[in-house]
């Protein structure tokens, strides 16, 4: 217990996203469930944040709202982070040479984009083309929820947000490779006749992952900020499914903010905790696991 | 110049059109890849959809895309940067630069703001450590930083537009000084420029502690310190100029985001800069105006870098051995 | 050494961050600094010192301010103060000459229609009047493949010639004839009762063809900076996305004469609202948010409070082509589970007027006496339980534009009612605009939700065009033979109140067959400041602006 703080931000995040994934049996209410002689009520023992303009109750918009903040940002994170970043930095920092030119040009071009607008071109333009073909699957294999789950939308996201978020940690890996790859250790295993995959999964990653762990705690509290504001715009996770950006979006707006400021309060408590949370960890875990902090 | 130098840039900047090229085709393709395009959303629902076909004929839409992209980048180079359609019939170039104007205003202030405040702010902080003022300063870099301009903003609007109404709600002045319009000295250039600092500010100061505190704790600075040197003498002379290089990164970083960033600045407080262009020309379609925004925000992106690596460079010499700082 | 080399970096990184932002901004300073506009005088900082004879409100950004090429109801809104046409509406809703100088005499088989022109309508810059000739011009223009517009077509194909002249195979338009300078010959190919209310819209107005050269739709637009219009206001400004100011057409040809000596339009940014209780602006629109505020007889708004009916109406479209909505049982159903009484007035705050059929209120031919839809989830049950039950909708879908913006909580209201009353669910699906737009047209939905406003005040312009089998508007795809017959008789009737009286009995039976669930029709809410006077939001989009006064 000797960093009580940690423990706090521990504890918000696996709240937040334990109530994401729990989300279908812990949400009183369904996320669109409305109720309309109960518009803008109070907090009360039923609705305990209150409800919105439909009679919806808040608190369970909040639960639902989570669990696709824990998709998004893990499916990103997992893919864009550990699959595309730490497979880049490994080849480019251990096989050097041509590999890393090429893959370094490629994080360059990738970062030069201005992100936002790509991945708002991108989710503007692709999402009915990606809905088509998530039908042609239907199709073909008879699972008919495809569509209507929303996974459309959710893989667009996660994967614009991967594709462009990748960069970061793809230099960060690099880096430390370079660095480790002229430790003694690393040469006699090479010497030793030890093949580059065993090299690189069994020597190198285990002391990546105290990096890795620091950059991905940081990074969720960008993609999760990322995701809200994404679909904030329109261009993120589709309605009518769940999402901290939709109940900003409709609490937005200045005479909605002077007559029903709750709207906004509600999911704008949860994204700062959870954000803030992320970044406190990241902070905590970069002064434990960095041997040259106190 | 150093030789080696030289041949470093000349290296990066050729390297600039390929990835321009890249940028610019795929966000092209994109755009056409649409399954609707601007004659079709503008025709509305009165229109006959011959007609609708006529026009997407006659204005090249239906052509190759490879061939229209190469239309497009032929005009370009000559600085021809298309015509609007959602200004329809306007020059792009007409339609862009002043909103690019507007938003270049705010931003650059903010970008002055929040590293001439945030960089000194963080060494002081981590100077404080040890002190009830580290983790009270530490929490409070944490929550500004933590809030996105889409929950700031809202409430900003409420505190000062509404309950205290010394603000305007949004909008951007008209002033002019020697018949340049520069909205920056008004009322309106407020909220933005706060709502974009205080994370901004917290950030930095973030980093910059975190930076310094690292080089305090290395040995040359213990040794400085036991040599019997001034403190604000060790701290200026050694710990500002390790600590400074990473900065200049995420100042290059900042400053190429900005059109980004500004979207969400500018649709909640209808500003009319780039930001919200960018954003309703991806609405509307209007593929020259969204090409010639993402050709200046990745050219002004990759000559920063550019710009940033001949700094490190210039300074550490052992970087450009390396070929690229990463 | 250190210390030196601490400074030359620190300056170094100095100057190249000058020159990098400082080359961006000598050449963003060098393209003119922001002003696009024409060199209008600059109202300086603030909006909240008025200029004397000055109205200000918000307005929209309008794509285009060339008459041919408006097919958006902002841009029109300021087209129809800049420009005019040969007819016009006034606020009463009548038909009246505007550059004609009267209703056109129209031959005895109702094809051939004459106009006299006035000979004191001079363009905004007094260099010379309106020709008949600059008439052929204009409407030419909007006809022109070249120009590029997708509106010409939709409101002048009824004139002969257009079809070869829009194919191509011809130079001109033979149905647009120039008699003499004063007197322009319109010929139509079929006898319609709507075809003088098409000219009011801004395809038909008249534009200076010194100006505008060959100028089309996408292209060359610079002349709509400084037009040369013969509107009741000139543009004085256009700021591209920021403002629109316009000033008084001291020459202006018709009575009331503009009294306002300026209008400007703000186009973004702020609250309206807000700006309203500052006064900053001195109209503004209300919404839902605020309209308790203001209906609240003790507070200071409430006496500013000004309402008027709009010729719209929204309604939830069927597919009547398909299954499961080509039973009329199942539609008539769902549309009896919809409480309109409470949505309208409880729901939507009174700022709409529940629909009981097609034509809105204040239309010609609305029909006081056809009865409103009940609300009887009873007899809704039992047809729904004559269609098949509720397992014939399962999975049913409504489609919706908006891509990421919420569904509009009316239709998730209905949506609620629907599940409450008849136990079905139906999952709403949205669309980005365009796309909504061509899967309707093309028949891929089971059900929408659209919105349609009066191109001009007239019964045709509603059943005619969006429920005969044969237009291309009808996306419902509905067809009924006996409805067709009154529509085509209608449209061929040369007596008023018989076409009118025509018109509702197309009503009736549309409402029986309700291939649409109509909804509600929306209501103009707005305030007005005590000391402006005239000011009236027109149900559809008619110039207004000159009937208003400023008295301080």
């Amino acid at each position: 217990m000797r960093r009580p703080v940690a423990v706090v931000a521990i504890i918000i995040i696996v709240v937040i996203y334990g109530a994401g994934i729990v989300a279908p049996w812990l949400a009183p209410y369904g996320f669109n469930e409305a109720d309309f002689q109960n518009r803008y009520a109070s907090p009360s023992l039923e609705h305990p944040l209150g409800t919105d303009n439909l009679g919806r109750d808040l608190l369970s918009r909040s639960i639902w709202s989570a669990q696709t903040t824990v998709i998004v940002s893990l499916a990103a994170i997992l893919t864009g982070g550990l699959v595309l970043g730490v497979s880049a930095g490994l080849a480019a920092g251990y096989a050097g040479g041509r590999t890393d030119s090429v893959i370094m040009r490629a994080a360059d071009t990738f970062a030069s984009v201005p992100t936002i607008l790509l991945v708002l071109i991108i989710t503007a333009t692709l999402l009915p083309r990606v809905i088509d073909l998530a039908r042609d699957v239907e199709d073909l294999t008879g699972a008919d929820w495809i569509v209507s789950s929303g996974a459309p939308s959710y893989f667009l996201v996660f994967g614009a947000l991967a594709i462009f978020g990748w960069t970061g940690i793809a230099r960060v890996v690099r880096s430390q490779v370079l660095s480790l790859r002229q430790e003694p250790y690393i040469t006699a295993a090479r010497a030793s006749g030890a093949g580059t995959t065993r090299i690189l999964f069994v020597h190198l990653m285990p002391n990546l992952t105290n990096l890795l762990l620091v950059a991905f705690t940081l990074s969720m509290g960008a993609l999760a900020t990322a995701e809200v504001g994404l679909t904030f715009l329109g261009i993120g996770v589709q309605p009518p499914h769940p999402s901290f950006g939709l109940m900003i979006s409709e609490g937005v707006g200045l005479s909605n903010v002077r007559e029903h400021p709750i709207l906004i309060i509600v999911p704008g408590t949860f994204i700062v905790l959870l954000v803030m949370s992320f970044n406190l960890l990241g902070d905590q875990l970069t002064d434990v696991l960095s041997p040259r902090h106190r | 110049m150093p030789a080696g130098l030289a041949t470093y840039i000349i290296r990066r900047l050729l390297l600039l059109p390929l990835i321009l090229f890249i940028v610019s085709f795929a966000t092209f393709a994109l755009g056409r890849y649409a399954p609707v395009d601007y004659v079709e959303i503008q025709a509305g629902p009165r229109a006959q959809p011959e007609t609708i076909e006529r026009i997407r004929e006659e204005r090249g839409l239906n052509d190759p895309v490879p061939v229209q992209y190469v239309r497009y980048m032929g005009n370009a180079l000559t600085g021809d940067f298309g015509i609007s359609t959602r200004y329809q019939g306007f020059p792009v170039a007409d339609v862009i630069l002043p909103r690019l104007w507007i938003t270049m205003q705010y931003n650059i202030v903010v970008l002055v703001l929040t590293f001439s405040i945030g960089l000194p702010l963080g060494t002081w902080a981590a100077l404080r450590r040890g002190t009830w003022q580290d983790p009270l300063s530490i929490g409070v870099f944490l929550l500004f930083a933590s809030v996105p301009v889409l929950i700031s903003i809202p409430l900003l609007q409420w505190l000062f537009s509404v309950q205290l109404g010394v603000l305007p709600s949004g909008g951007w002045s008209e002033a002019e000084y020697l018949g340049v319009e520069f909205g920056l000295f008004s009322k309106h250039a407020i909220l933005p420029i706060l709502a974009l600092t205080l994370p901004g500010v917290a950030g930095v100061a973030r980093y910059m502690r975190g930076q310094v505190m690292e080089v305090l704790d290395q040995d040359f600075v213990r040794t400085a310190n036991a040599k019997g040197l001034k403190a604000s003498t060790v701290v200026t002379r050694h710990v500002a100029r390790n600590a400074l290089l990473p900065i200049v990164t995420i100042l290059g970083f900042e400053l190429a985001a900005l059109i980004g960033g500004s979207i969400f600045i500018e649709t909640l407080l209808g500003i009319p800069g780039i930001g919200l262009l960018a954003f309703e020309s991806i609405k509307t379609r209007d593929y020259d105006t969204i090409m010639a925004i993402v050709l200046i925000g990745s050219t002004v992106f990759i000559l920063t870098m550019l710009v940033i690596d001949v700094v490190y460079g210039f300074i550490d010499p052992r970087i450009r051995v390396e070929g690229s700082m990463s | 050494m250190e210390t030196r080399r601490l400074v030359l970096t620190l300056t170094g990184i100095a100057v190249m961050m000058i020159v990098v932002i400082g080359g961006l901004g000598a050449i963003l300073l060098a393209s003119g600094g922001g002003d696009d506009s024409t060199a209008g005088d600059d109202d300086g900082d603030d909006l909240g010192a008025r200029v004397e004879g000055e109205l200000r409100l918000f307005g929209p950004d309008p794509i285009t301010l060339d008459p041919a090429c408006a097919s958006d109801a902002g841009s029109a809104e300021y087209i129809v103060e800049i420009f005019s046409g040969l007819v016009s509406f006034d606020l009463d809703l009548n038909l009246v000459p505007d550059v004609a100088e009267a209703l056109p005499d129209v031959s005895d088989d109702g094809t051939v229609y004459t106009f006299h022109l006035r000979s004191n309508v001079l363009f905004h810059d007094n260099s010379r009047p309106v020709t008949a000739d600059d008439f052929k011009f204009s409407l030419e223009r909007s006809l022109n493949p070249d120009t590029q517009s997708t509106v010409g077509e939709v409101y002048l194909d009824d004139l002969v010639g257009a079809a070869e002249f829009i194919a191509g195979n011809a130079d001109e338009v033979t149905g647009i004839r120039v008699i003499d300078p004063q007197t322009l010959e319109l010929t139509i190919t079929e006898p319609s009762a709507v075809f003088i209310d098409k000219l009011t819209y801004p395809t038909a107005y008249v534009v200076d063809q010194r100006e505008v050269g060959d100028a089309t739709c996408f292209e060359g637009s610079g002349w709509t900076l400084t037009p040369n219009g013969t509107g009741p206001f000139k543009l004085a400004e256009w700021d591209l996305g920021r403002k629109i100011v316009l000033t008084a057409n001291e020459r202006f040809h018709l009575e009331p004469a503009p009294a306002l000596e300026r209008v400007t339009f703000i186009l973004s940014g702020g609250s309206s609202f807000v700006m309203y209780e500052n006064d900053e602006v001195d109209v503004t629109g209300i919404g839902i948010n605020n309209i308790e505020t203001v209906r609240d007889p003790n507070g200071d708004l409430n006496a500013d409070l000004h309402e008027g009916p709009r010729l719209d109406i929204f309604y939830i479209g069927f597919n009547t082509q398909e299954a499961p909505f080509d039973d009329a049982n199942l539609r008539n159903a769902l549309s009896l589970s919809i409480n309109r009484d409470f949505l309208a007035r409880e729901f939507l705050l009174d700022l709409v007027t529940p629909a009981k059929g097609i034509l809105p209120p204040g239309i010609d031919g609305y029909n006081e006496a056809l009865p409103e839809i009940p609300f009887d989830p009873d007899a809704a049950r039992d047809l729904l339980e004559m269609a098949g039950g509720a397992g014939v909708i399962d999975g049913a879908t409504i489609l919706t534009s908006g891509q990421g913006a919420t569904p509009s909580d009316i239709l998730q209201a209905v949506l609620a009612m629907w599940e409450q009353e008849l136990g079905v669910t139906v999952t709403i699906e949205q669309e980005d605009f365009g796309l909504f737009l061509r899967d309707i047209d093309e028949g891929k939905f089971q059900m929408f939700s659209l919105g349609w406003i009066a191109d001009y005040p007239d019964p045709q312009n509603f059943l005619d065009i969006k429920l005969h089998s044969e237009s291309a508007n009808n996306e419902a795809g509905y067809s009924n033979p006996d409805v067709d017959s009154l529509l085509d008789q209608a449209d061929r009737e040369a007596d008023e109140a018989t076409r009118l009286d025509l018109y509702q009995q197309a009503e009736v039976i549309v409402v029986e067959d309700m291939p649409w669930a109509p909804l509600y029709h929306g209501k103009a809410s707005y305030l007005v400041k005590p000391y402006v006077e005239g000011f009236v939001i027109p149900p559809f989009v008619i110039p207004n602006l000159r009937y208003v006064t400023i008295t301080r």
